[in-house]
């Protein structure tokens, strides 16, 4: 289904910086895959790659046996909306909109009719429990009730492949919890090809594939045998401790600093390219 | 931009008082007062656009007060920024205003035929003027916006103004209302006529305001709401988008569609009405004027020495023309109400070119049938009563022909000779030297110098030219038509100014949801077919109420002086919408461009 070979992304500026080096990842049809790793690993690069709202520098991305760097932005755009589901870390759903009319919001701009987009979202919004709030607004409604929107909006179209980035980071856990259940729901009911990016590994370990990323490279692969929760234990071993180390000011602020590499990579490259 | 707009607003007093020194004295106190006008919007303006800019910026303000800095400091922050803004945007005014005044008062003289051209100077006393005036001006708007800052807690600052709000809401009942109103309004506008128009003036413009409110306020919501319900339309293509930002922005922005289209509506009028009134009286003026026409009195010992005068500076100056000799006398009617001119029949057939076959007892009568104002004249008399005692029957009853109407204003009757003769002599008779010139513009210098000479009212004598007439009339209009003009401008430009400001305030917000959008997958044309159809909206729908409004207006004034301003109101409701055309072109493009720049 997804594709990804020997893909490079290189932030070009004063100081180049290679937040991808020569990645290759394979993802079966149906498969639920969670990337992780640390901050500055690259794996929102990765997602954005796939997601083809970067280009890489070098490699190819190939979805559905369509390779999507030949592709001209507007092509992207329609691939997109028809081939691709999105799920945010902050939702993104329009304010000015209803829940049920974010929902269809895919469907309008492709001109689906009414009664299609009707039976659709019905069908949908039953099977995520949010049928009850469809004319509600955006600001009415909780974090996890938002983010089962957004999931029901990157699934209405039957998308090849939905690409979550880090869908519980704004939620609490027990928002979390349903948030990813309906996605293993969806995974395995609805046999949907998922790719979500977490450092969570207790989101991670609803996956059935993880692969942890560092310094823009492959850098270890778990695959889940037996119950969640010993994957979940076994995904928490690989982690790195949470409250553990101890570490004074200097320390944090050098660490900061690496940490923020990428950031600055692309303020430099961007102030490169402005002047 | 900001500033550049600033400094647009700052130079235009500025070249109003460049102006002031060179044209004389005529229409100086209504340049004084447009002077005052352009200064106190100008207040409201920046007033405005400082606020717009400090809300745009109320994150950065959380974050430093976050970081320790007092509400003081604070305010010393903005207070210093705005002085060195706004002294730094007065310099630059003072300076582009400078450097274009050349040009603009070489185009003042050529739009407004003037004379003599304005010369070019150092407009001390104006740059001292403007300078205080706008660094006045800033410290007060400095002073204002400090306070204007106070606003809530750090949260509310942070969060900044993307809080959500609920969708806004019409009433059926406000809505019928407006459109009831503005109905009533137009109607009321279209039926009076004549005196009625300066009585219904007031409530007729109070009620349009209020159903103008209320358009933009409910029915304009309400009418999206309905567009909203017809789901085959609503759920298609960027309909939904499109139609939803649409609403909640047309509530937030109702109160300032509401201002852009009355003050723009306030403009066309001004406009419209000061280049109708022009073409109007120049109109009236070359109809009334005869090419050069001296008046002798009685009494007057120079008629020899003066029309001998007015011959040979003619003939000097190869002009020619066709010299008449027309006798008149006044006298009253029955009634002793009416006043008539009595002209001889032969003065009457050489200098029209009629024959006027009247019996020894039969008169023609003319009518003038210039300003009244809508009031009925009155019927006229069926005969009239000579001064001898004889009465005469009035055999033609017509309008007044355009050579009859330039020898006098009263009605006149046209008598036999016999009966002009028996008339007895009064003080008031006159003798009316006509010049017909077919060229008559070409006689200005030889009426100027004749004016010289021979004095517009003498003891015993008038002397009156068309070409000096129309000369005297560009001359004293020009200034108030300049005046009328930059004022329309200065609103104009403000008008257009406040939609960008709008825009500008909505940048950031629009940002983050067109990224959000795109991600979803909008190509790049829906989204500036999206981002078009929205500024489009905001920038025509307030300027065509406007252009409607003034329309129905100019149309009222046209019945008042019933005159046709057709020509005249279309060429400036059509150079207005232009302007606007070329206006949402460009921040159209600049907007598009600034919300791809982050994409």
């Amino acid at each position: 289904m997804l594709e990804v070979r020997n893909v490079s992304k290189v932030y070009e500026g004063k100081i180049a910086y290679q937040a991808l080096s020569n990645l290759s990842l394979t993802v079966p049809k149906e498969q639920f895959v969670g990337i992780m790793g640390p901050s500055g690993s690259g794996k929102t690069t990765l997602l954005n790659v796939v997601s083809t709202i970067d280009k890489p520098t070098s490699g190819q991305v190939i979805i559905d046996g369509k390779e999507t760097n030949r592709m001209n932005k507007r092509q992207l755009a329609l691939f997109r909306r028809r081939e691709l589901g999105f799920v945010f870390q902050d939702f993104n759903l329009l304010q000015t909109l209803t829940v049920k009319e974010n929902i269809i919001f895919p469907l309008t701009l492709d001109n689906v009719s009414v009664k299609e987009q009707d039976a659709r979202v019905h069908r949908i919004a039953e099977k995520l429990g949010i049928a009850h709030i469809l004319n509600k607004r955006t600001y009415e409604i909780s974090g996890g009730q938002s983010q089962r929107t957004a999931i029901a909006r990157a699934i209405i179209h039957d998308p090849k492949l939905i690409l979550a980035d880090e869908p519980t980071g704004n939620l609490d856990s027990k928002a979390a919890k349903d948030v990813l259940e309906t996605l293993q729901m969806l995974n395995r009911e609805e046999g949907a090809t998922m790719m979500m990016v977490t450092h969570d590994p207790q989101a991670a370990s609803y996956c059935d594939r993880v692969i942890f990323i560092k310094d823009g490279a492959l850098y270890r692969e778990l695959r889940k045998s037996g119950s969640r929760q010993m994957f979940s234990r076994k995904l928490w071993a690989y982690c790195p401790p949470l409250g553990g180390r101890k570490m004074n000011f200097r320390q944090f602020a050098v660490k900061n600093v690496f940490r923020n590499m990428r950031l600055y990579a692309a303020y430099f490259s961007a102030a490169h390219s402005r002047s | 931009m900001i500033f550049f707009v600033y400094s647009m607003l700052a130079f235009h007093p500025q070249l109003d008082f460049s102006g002031q020194g060179n044209w004389g004295k005529g229409a100086q106190t209504s340049m004084d007062v447009s002077q005052y006008i352009i200064y106190i919007f100008t207040f409201f303006f920046i007033l405005y656009s400082m606020s717009a800019f400090l809300k745009s910026r109320k994150k950065e303000f959380g974050i430093v007060m976050m970081l320790g800095m007092s509400v003081l400091q604070l305010r010393r922050l903005v207070f210093l920024e705005n002085v060195v803004i706004g002294l730094a945007s007065t310099i630059a005014g003072i300076g582009t205003g400078l450097l274009l005044s050349k040009g603009m008062l070489m185009l003042g003289t050529s739009v407004l035929a003037l004379e003599q051209p304005l010369a070019f100077y150092w407009p001390v006393r104006a740059a001292w003027f403007t300078f205080a005036a706008f660094a006045l001006l800033f410290v007060f708007i400095s002073l204002f916006t400090a306070v204007i800052l106070r606003s809530g807690t750090l949260i509310d600052l942070l969060k900044g103004s993307a809080k959500p709000k609920p969708e806004p809401k019409a009433s059926a009942g406000l809505a019928i209302l407006a459109a009831a109103l503005l109905a009533a309004g137009y109607i009321a506008a279209f039926v009076v006529k004549g005196v009625v128009v300066i009585m219904a003036l007031l409530p007729v413009a109070l009620v349009v305001s209020v159903g103008t409110y209320f358009l933009f306020t409910q029915l304009s919501v309400y009418i999206i709401h309905k567009l909203k319900n017809r789901q085959s339309l609503y759920r298609s293509k960027t309909n939904m988008i499109t139609l939803s930002d649409l609403a909640y922005r047309m509530k937030d922005n109702a109160r300032m569609f509401f201002l852009v289209a009355i003050i723009s509506t306030v403009a066309f009028c001004a406009i419209g009405t000061l280049v109708g009134l022009k073409s109007f009286l120049s109109g009236f003026v070359s109809a009334s004027t005869a090419a050069m026409k001296y008046e002798s009195y009685a009494g007057n010992k120079e008629q020899e020495r003066h029309t001998a005068l007015i011959e040979r500076e003619l003939t000097e100056a190869g002009i020619a023309y066709k010299p008449y000799v027309i006798r008149k006398k006044y006298a009253l009617d029955e009634e002793k109400v009416r006043r008539f001119a009595l002209i001889p029949a032969t003065d009457y057939e050489r200098l029209t070119g009629e024959r006027a076959t009247l019996g020894e007892r039969e008169a023609l009568l003319f009518y003038s049938e210039n300003v009244n104002f809508g009031e009925e004249t009155g019927p006229m008399p069926d005969s009239f009563p000579m001064r001898d005692g004889t009465v005469l029957d009035i055999r033609e009853n017509a309008a007044m022909p355009a050579s009859l109407a330039q020898i006098t204003y009263a009605d006149v009757l046209v008598v036999p000779d016999a009966a002009y003769e028996a008339q007895p002599a009064s003080d008031d008779d006159s003798i009316s030297y006509v010049y017909d010139v077919e060229d008559w513009p070409s006689t200005l210098a030889v009426a100027k110098r004749l004016m010289e000479q021979l004095q517009r009212n003498g003891e015993h004598h008038s002397f009156m030219a068309r070409a000096y007439e129309l000369n005297q009339l560009h001359q004293s209009f020009g200034q108030i038509l300049l005046t009328g003009l930059f004022i329309g401008a200065v609103f104009f430009v403000a008008a257009g100014s406040f939609l960008y400001l709008r825009l500008y305030a909505d940048l950031e917000h629009d940002r983050v949801q067109y990224r959000a959008i795109t991600k979803l997958g909008l190509t790049e044309g829906e989204l500036s077919k999206i981002v078009s159809t929205q500024i489009g909206l905001l920038f025509f729908v307030p300027i065509v109420v406007a252009l409607i409004h003034g329309a129905v207006a100019l149309n009222t004034l046209q019945n008042t002086f019933n005159a046709n301003l057709v020509k005249e109101s279309a060429l400036v409701l059509g150079s207005f919408a232009a302007i606007q055309i070329v206006y949402f072109l460009i921040i159209r493009a600049g907007y598009v461009r600034k919300l791809k720049n982050v994409l």
